[in-house]
């Protein structure tokens, strides 16, 4: 099936470049009067699909009218508010110090995001494609990782990074030392290692014929076609860090360090959750991980087409 | 370019031209996320191996106990109940999440219209945080909340022994089946198009072109959502923390092992204990693992 | 190596640089400059209100210790975890909340400092402590901390309800019991229960007490719950639930006892001072009246008390006595407790309006703890009792479990 292939370069960057890509079949088209029992088909299909999309969105529905409620309204369970007020936004954003808790999230989540995105590429291409000794068992090793329990770790961890080896630094309560610690997940490298997988042959291939060294193959045909893993790795450890609450609560404990999550904590006591500061700060919180997640989403494009189409 | 690979020895010398600068760029590849994994990963594992023999409080004395912590566990009866929990919740969950996943991501994959509101209402749930969801379902699924409500229903999800597990499990595989929706998106986007084409020329209609053509084809994408999916589930702490206060109930209905370990850990100070659960859990989870790795088969990357 | 590799390399020598800069120039926990010492101050927050009254505080203790200021940073969430990561690190805050109920586990592990040679030293009177709190915090005759607050539990009644069914507010056992049962009868709570009541050893070890019996004998080296006075107990505050005159607060459809007052499913619920600010914010037009318990054989109820204690590894201890020593001195405690969202453990501070009725438990109020690694025995213990309340065991085996639980953990 294959015929000579084009420069992958130019293909792969003309194909990167262009439009999205429906993948998935279309079904049989063009057979004169199905056209009725397919318009049938299709709006039964996109009813099923908005009600699921509507029973997935609800509950979030009511987190939203209860941020709008007073205090003593949030006690039943109208799904409209009876007094509409802003209160709960007022008292989350400005009693307290709501800006400065995004502020250390977002830092937090954004050098995460880079550096994991970074690492698990070339770390997920390495255990796909290179060879070299002892890699199954490192990548053994790898999924292990995933498999300890936080608390296992919470520990030996603090202890730690209270003297870290060698270097002797104190980096508790302090964003490197959180940044450290989370800096390449597990979950990204092993995605990114799937999916380079399923990616064919022929145009690395191609690429070292070419002359290409590793790095530039990495570079120029693997990491372009890659975009929907990326995004999701994007995706995935942005909002893990963001709504992370077990380790910024251990090693980010001043005031000034907390990120959004912990600050959200604050609303939340054993008896008397204030539910509707907590709902308006929970609202506040959640809105850059769904402005990252449909900034991230356009980037789930079909990536990858046979050398041999294109050219 | 066709140069016949010798059979693979996982430490002997390949004779292949530039092996060792490929193994040299290889290592380079992956040396920092090993580092990282190292100090934070394994390290912390060896020293609960290593404390496990132990009875250990916080700063009091170190007691050596031999395997006594292990053979204690074995009796222990709650140990044993939070295993089997936490097995029986895996079961649950880890089906859902996948079929749920996938379904969605098939969905979300066609050329439909509005199809990022619908990835954006697909995707919700699983941005919450942890807390924020289970805050959620806690209101809605109360004894006269919505959910009771709308279908005429008189039940007491939560705190009904029956109930418990099921419907943590169900919440679980509501929140996750986003992050499921999205690992099989990646997959399904890296399958070329002219494999569909060519199922299309063949004549394949839209249901035998999903399981005999794509389903198979997203083999690594099956095993990487199964291992994280059960992983995830033997972890399963923060909502049964939240939603039982910490206490495993009703009846140990919830108790899982991340609950053992935590209160072990931390309300007991008894870490040697929590040491010697972690590791019965890392073995459990680490034979669940490889098991998927000879179902799916080993990827053969070279 | 080229390229992408050699610039990440660069760029990762370079932020790891940074980092340590930046670590060394932060420096240790606590800066002693020239002018100040600092105090840390931890603890966990359990409102907005409490909040405010602790830096009302702290801001008291500031004026009249110039040369001090204190750095509060409260743990959100998991205390616990957090300070054992402190405690193992051997960086603990200097002054810190314990719950009576790690007490034990923190005493004899020894992350807390014992505190007799500076009471010695500052002349610290002692006395006006209520004694029983007081003893929660004492291990080998030695104090580890001073209580800065406490509650017992009471009984608030809906003045609504009961005046719709003819009765007062209970005294005893048995008038509890007749007064539940005209409630119901006079259907005075439609929709709920008359009492509220919860398998929740935490509230039914109030009823053991009264009853002359006990978890644990007074030396915590064995368990008696298997007596006949913990047994007579049980049946008594179990019996509410079998005559239909009581539900739990899941059947009830609330998250605890205080929201059935507050929704009005209940007319009779036994909470402690917690309660009153929940319903002034929640579900301020409810009116309800609060008594002390009603009284089984002897008077007996449960203390729920937090202290203040200071680290074994904390560096510089004189600073946290004088911290410590203020904010349970006269002057700090009347600080926190006079808006009422704390009641005060020394006799000789002034009660908030309205909260006499906790305080006159003060003389029989068991405080709420154990003996060290007994918490999973608690968890036991109410998960039996859950068991038990939903009839799938029966009385003997469940106090059998919780027994050879106990045993177990007291080794």
């Amino acid at each position: 099936m294959s015929e000579p292939a084009a420069p992958p370069f130019a293909a792969v960057e003309e194909l990167a470049a262009g439009e999205p890509v429906a993948v998935g079949s279309a079904g049989p088209a063009g057979i004169p009067g199905r056209a009725t029992s397919e318009r049938v088909q299709r709006f039964v299909a996109y009813t099923a699909m908005f009600a699921i999309a509507l029973l997935f969105f609800v509950p979030f529905l009511w987190s939203l009218s209860t941020s709008l409620k007073p205090l003593p309204e949030t006690a039943n369970f109208s799904l409209l508010p009876h007094t509409w007020t802003i209160a709960g936004y007022r008292a989350a954003l400005l009693d307290y110090n709501f800006e400065r808790y995004m502020a250390n999230s977002a830092i937090l989540a954004a050098t995460v995001t880079f550096t994991s995105v970074l690492l698990a590429a070339l770390g997920g291409y390495a255990f796909a494609r290179l060879r070299f000794p002892g890699r199954d068992v490192l990548f053994f090793l790898v999924l292990g990782t995933l498999m300890i329990p936080d608390q296992l770790r919470l520990v030996p961890i603090y202890r730690m990074l209270t003297i870290f080896p060698v270097t002797h630094w104190n980096l508790v309560d302090t964003y490197q030392g959180y940044w450290a610690i989370r800096m390449v997940s597990a979950t990204a490298l092993f995605l990114m290692r799937q999916y380079f997988l399923t990616i064919p042959r022929d145009l690395e291939e191609a690429a070292k014929l070419d002359g290409a060294g590793y790095f530039k193959t990495f570079r120029r045909v693997m990491l372009p076609l890659a975009g929907p893993a990326l995004a999701a790795v994007a995706i995935l450890e942005f909002q893990g860090t963001w709504n992370d609450f077990f380790w910024a609560n251990l090693l980010l404990q001043s005031p000034q360090h907390w990120t959004a999550q912990v600050g959200l904590a604050q609303f939340t006591f054993t008896y008397r959750t204030q539910w509707n500061d907590l709902m308006a700060g929970t609202m506040v919180a959640l809105a850059p991980v769904v402005i990252v997640y449909l900034f991230f989403q356009r980037y789930f494009v079909a990536g990858v087409a046979s050398a041999g189409v294109k050219g | 370019m066709a140069i016949a690979v010798p059979k693979r020895r996982l430490f002997g010398r390949t004779k292949r031209p530039g092996a060792a600068r490929e193994a040299l760029v290889g290592y380079g590849f992956v040396f920092v996320p090993m580092a990282v994994f190292l100090l934070f990963f394994i390290y912390p594992m060896g020293y609960a191996v290593y404390i496990s023999r132990f009875d250990w409080g916080i700063l009091g004395p170190l007691n050596s106990l031999g395997w006594k912590n292990y053979s204690s566990l074995w009796h222990d009866t709650l140990f044993r109940r939070s295993i089997k929990n936490t097995l029986e919740y895996t079961v649950w969950v880890v089906p859902a999440q996948m079929a749920l996943g996938l379904l969605l991501a098939v969905v979300v994959n066609q050329k439909i219209r509005a199809r990022t509101f619908f990835r954006g209402a697909f995707y919700f749930p699983s941005l919450a945080s942890s807390a924020a969801i289970a805050a959620i379902a806690i209101y809605l699924l109360n004894v006269d909340g919505l959910f009771n409500k709308v279908f005429g229903l008189h039940k007491i999800w939560f705190y009904d022994t029956k109930t418990a597990l099921p419907t943590i499990a169900g919440l679980n595989a509501w929140t996750t089946s986003g992050t499921m929706m999205l690992f099989y998106l990646a997959s399904l986007q890296a399958i070329p198009t002219d494999v569909y084409e060519a199922a299309a020329i063949d004549g394949a209609g839209p249901w035998r072109t999903f399981w005999k053509i794509t389903f198979p084809l997203l083999k690594p994408g099956h095993f990487f959502v199964a291992v994280v999916s059960i992983i995830g589930a033997m972890k399963i702490f923060d909502q049964v923390y939240i939603i039982s206060r910490g206490t495993g109930g009703p009846d140990y209905a919830t108790y899982t092992v991340v609950l053992d370990i935590f209160n072990t850990a931390i309300k007991d100070a008894q870490l040697g204990l929590a040491a010697a659960m972690g590791v019965v859990l890392f073995v459990v989870i680490f034979a669940l693992t490889i098991l998927q790795w000879a179902f799916f088969g080993r990827q053969e990357a070279a | 190596m080229k390229g992408l590799p050699a610039f990440l390399l660069a760029s990762l020598v370079g932020i790891v640089l940074i980092a340590g800069a930046q670590a060394r120039v932060a420096g240790p926990e606590r800066a002693t400059t020239a002018k100040k010492t600092t105090v840390t101050l931890t603890g966990w927050a359990s409102s907005a209100a409490e909040t405010a009254a602790l830096r009302t505080t702290i801001a008291g203790f500031e004026r009249s210790h110039p040369k001090y200021t204190v750095n509060y940073a409260p743990i959100n969430g998991d205390y616990p975890a957090a300070m054992l990561a402190k405690f193992a690190a051997r960086r603990p805050p200097d002054v810190f909340y314990v719950d009576s109920n790690v007490a034990p586990d923190w005493m004899s592990q020894g992350v807390l400092a014992p505190l007799d040679k500076l009471i010695k030293q500052h002349h610290f009177n002692t006395k006006p402590f209520f004694p029983r709190l007081l003893s929660a915090f004492k291990y080998k005759g030695q104090i580890y901390g001073f209580p800065k607050d406490w509650s017992p539990l009471a009984m608030e009644t809906n003045n609504a309800m009961l005046a719709k069914a003819g009765v007062k507010p209970p005294k005893t056992w048995a008038q509890l019991r007749s007064v539940a049962q005209k409630l119901k009868d006079s259907d005075a709570v439609p929709g709920g229960a008359p009492l509220c009541i919860d398998p929740d050893w935490a509230r039914m070890l109030a009823f053991v007490y009264q009853n002359k019996g006990s978890f644990l004998n007074a030396k915590k080296t064995a368990p008696t719950v298997k007596s006949a006075a913990v047994r007579g107990a049980i049946n008594y505050y179990y019996g509410f639930q079998q005559a239909g005159l009581s539900g739990t607060h899941d059947k009830l459809g609330v998250g605890w006892c205080g929201e059935a007052l507050g929704k009005e499913k209940a007319a009779i619920i036994f909470e402690g001072n917690w309660v009153v600010g929940y319903m002034s914010d929640t579900f301020p037009g409810v009116k309800y009246t609060i008594s002390p318990l009603p009284k089984g054989k002897v008077n007996g109820n449960l203390g729920f008390t937090v202290s203040y204690s200071i680290g074994q590894n904390t560096k510089n201890k004189q600073a946290a006595w004088t911290l410590l020593s203020y904010l349970v001195g006269k002057q700090g405690m009347h600080l926190w407790t006079q808006q009422g969202i704390a009641l005060p453990s020394r006799s000789d501070v002034k009660v908030p309006s309205g909260r006499s009725a906790f305080l006159k438990q003060a003389g029989y109020a068991h405080p709420w703890q154990f003996a060290p690694r007994f918490s999973k025995v608690i968890d036991t213990a109410n998960n039996e009792l859950q068991s038990f309340f939903a009839g799938k065991e029966s009385l003997d085996d469940m106090l059998n479990k919780i027994d050879s639980a106990a045993r177990d953990a007291l080794g």
